[in-house]
């Protein structure tokens, strides 16, 4: 696939870029290793509200990835999912990079906004075969789980939102949790604890049994004892690793092994790669959603430049007639 | 900004926590584990699950806790003993192991 931006990562910073190429007459691909759009604050806390939101006293993080999508939809912007730009070669005019879905994306630039890194799920070694034959890390549609003896492992929002949603149409649903304590939302533990799903805490899942499907899982508690529950649907809801990923081998200049170096622009060292939001560092530097919205402003008007050097890099007022409009 | 772990930890190490971090920062010295500043992305998960609630964001430490703000970082920046560089920022404490060995201030704290 052609176009004149390719924007690494859907968290708010992303989608926000999404937007304002838009804006420049840009057509623009936004890919995201996870499966929905979001990023950090979509996987890690949805509902957590956030205060330092320019104009929102008060937003969580859903209703910010929800209003970001709708800005930056209004100009059709490709959201490529589940999928990773891998490696990145020079064309005469631009770039091309490969995805690990074996996707072929030339662009005139990439914006990288990825902010943490690429998010894995973490593994629960235990079921690790079964992955595809029972067990999850998502789950991406509820009725697939209808019918199931269903086992949600992790203490986490997920696990719980999960626990609470698949209770509804499972034959049993079971929580099982290597801890006490729990992260999740205390109303939502509530409300899982009273729609009756089976909790079981201080517990591991230690073996996975069924071929070549789940039929059944060992669980262990604190105290050695292992137990059989019978477990047709396993989804592992233990949060995500996130790293900087094939991203470390572009050739661009990092900071702390960790953050990729840009100027005042936004350029990386690598000419056509710019870098906006939690994943760039340069003296001064603030790692903050409205930091990277005003990050990501600059490096999508100055690809623009570099894409056409006759345009200007003001990009003129969002309340400007000449500016397009949202359709 | 990081998050810190202060003295409740010492002769613990519960570690609980290193299975929550989702950028693997939390590195284990040998009465104590240390979070690494720099790689550190503020997200909290560890000191939800910390049993004895060691863990607090470096401005909300009480003052006599403060010290490990430092001792922190200088588990990372200085030489520790018997190693011959500082550890840096390996980008994750998976690809260290057990470091083994404490800062001075935690190898001298008085034991309970």
């Amino acid at each position: 696939m052609h176009t004149d931006v390719l924007i690494v990562g859907a968290g708010p910073v992303g989608l926000y870029g999404a937007y304002y190429a838009g804006v420049r007459g840009l057509r623009t691909v936004v890919i995201d290793s996870l499966e929905e759009p979001g990023g950090q604050v979509a996987a890690m806390y949805p509902e957590k509200p956030i205060y330092d939101i320019a104009g929102f006293p008060s937003v969580t993080g859903r209703q910010l990835i929800d209003g970001l999508l709708e800005q930056a939809g209004n100009f059709d912007p490709m959201l490529v999912l589940n999928d990773v730009a891998e490696s990145v070669k020079r064309s005469t005019d631009g770039l091309i990079i490969q995805t690990a879905q074996g996707r072929t994306v030339t662009t005139s630039a990439v914006v990288i906004a990825g902010g943490i890194g690429k998010f894995t799920p973490r593994p629960l070694p235990a079921v690790a075969d079964y992955i595809g034959h029972g067990a999850a890390f998502f789950v991406p549609h509820l009725e697939a789980h209808r019918g199931n003896d269903v086992v949600i492992v992790g203490g986490g929002d997920s696990a719980f939102d999960w626990a609470l949603a698949l209770n509804e149409i499972a034959a049993s649903t079971t929580l099982v949790h290597r801890r006490a304590k729990f992260t999740a939302h205390a109303a939502t533990i509530q409300a899982v604890q009273r729609a009756g799903v089976r909790i079981v805490t201080d517990a591991e899942v230690v073996r996975g049994n069924g071929s070549p499907r789940l039929e059944s899982i060992d669980i262990m508690t604190k105290d050695g004892n292992v137990s059989t529950i019978p477990c047709t649907s396993l989804v592992a809801a233990l949060g995500f690793l996130a790293d900087l990923g094939p991203v470390r081998a572009w050739g661009l200049e990092l900071h702390d092994n960790r953050h990729i170096t840009v100027d005042s622009r936004m350029q990386t060292s690598v000419e056509r790669i710019f870098a906006a939001g939690d994943i760039v560092d340069y003296p001064g530097k603030v790692r903050l959603i409205s930091v990277g919205f005003g990050e990501i402003a600059t490096a999508i008007n100055n690809a623009a430049i570099l894409i056409d050097p006759s345009a200007s890099l003001f990009p003129g007022h969002s309340t400007d007639a000449a500016v397009p409009v949202a359709v | 900004m990081p998050y810190v772990i202060g003295s409740a930890c010492i002769d613990v190490n519960d570690k609980a926590c290193v299975d929550e971090c989702p950028v693997d920062c939390i590195y284990e010295g040998d009465r104590k584990s240390y979070i690494n500043p720099r790689e550190c992305i503020d997200c909290g998960a560890c000191m939800a699950v910390c049993p004895v609630e060691a863990i607090a964001q470096d401005f909300r430490i009480s003052p006599e806790e403060m010290v490990f703000v430092d001792d922190n970082r200088t588990f990372f920046d200085e030489v520790l003993t018997g190693r011959s560089e500082p550890i840096g920022t390996p980008g994750g404490a998976a690809t260290v192991g057990r470091v083994g060995v404490d800062t001075p201030l935690v190898a001298d704290w008085p034991r309970a």
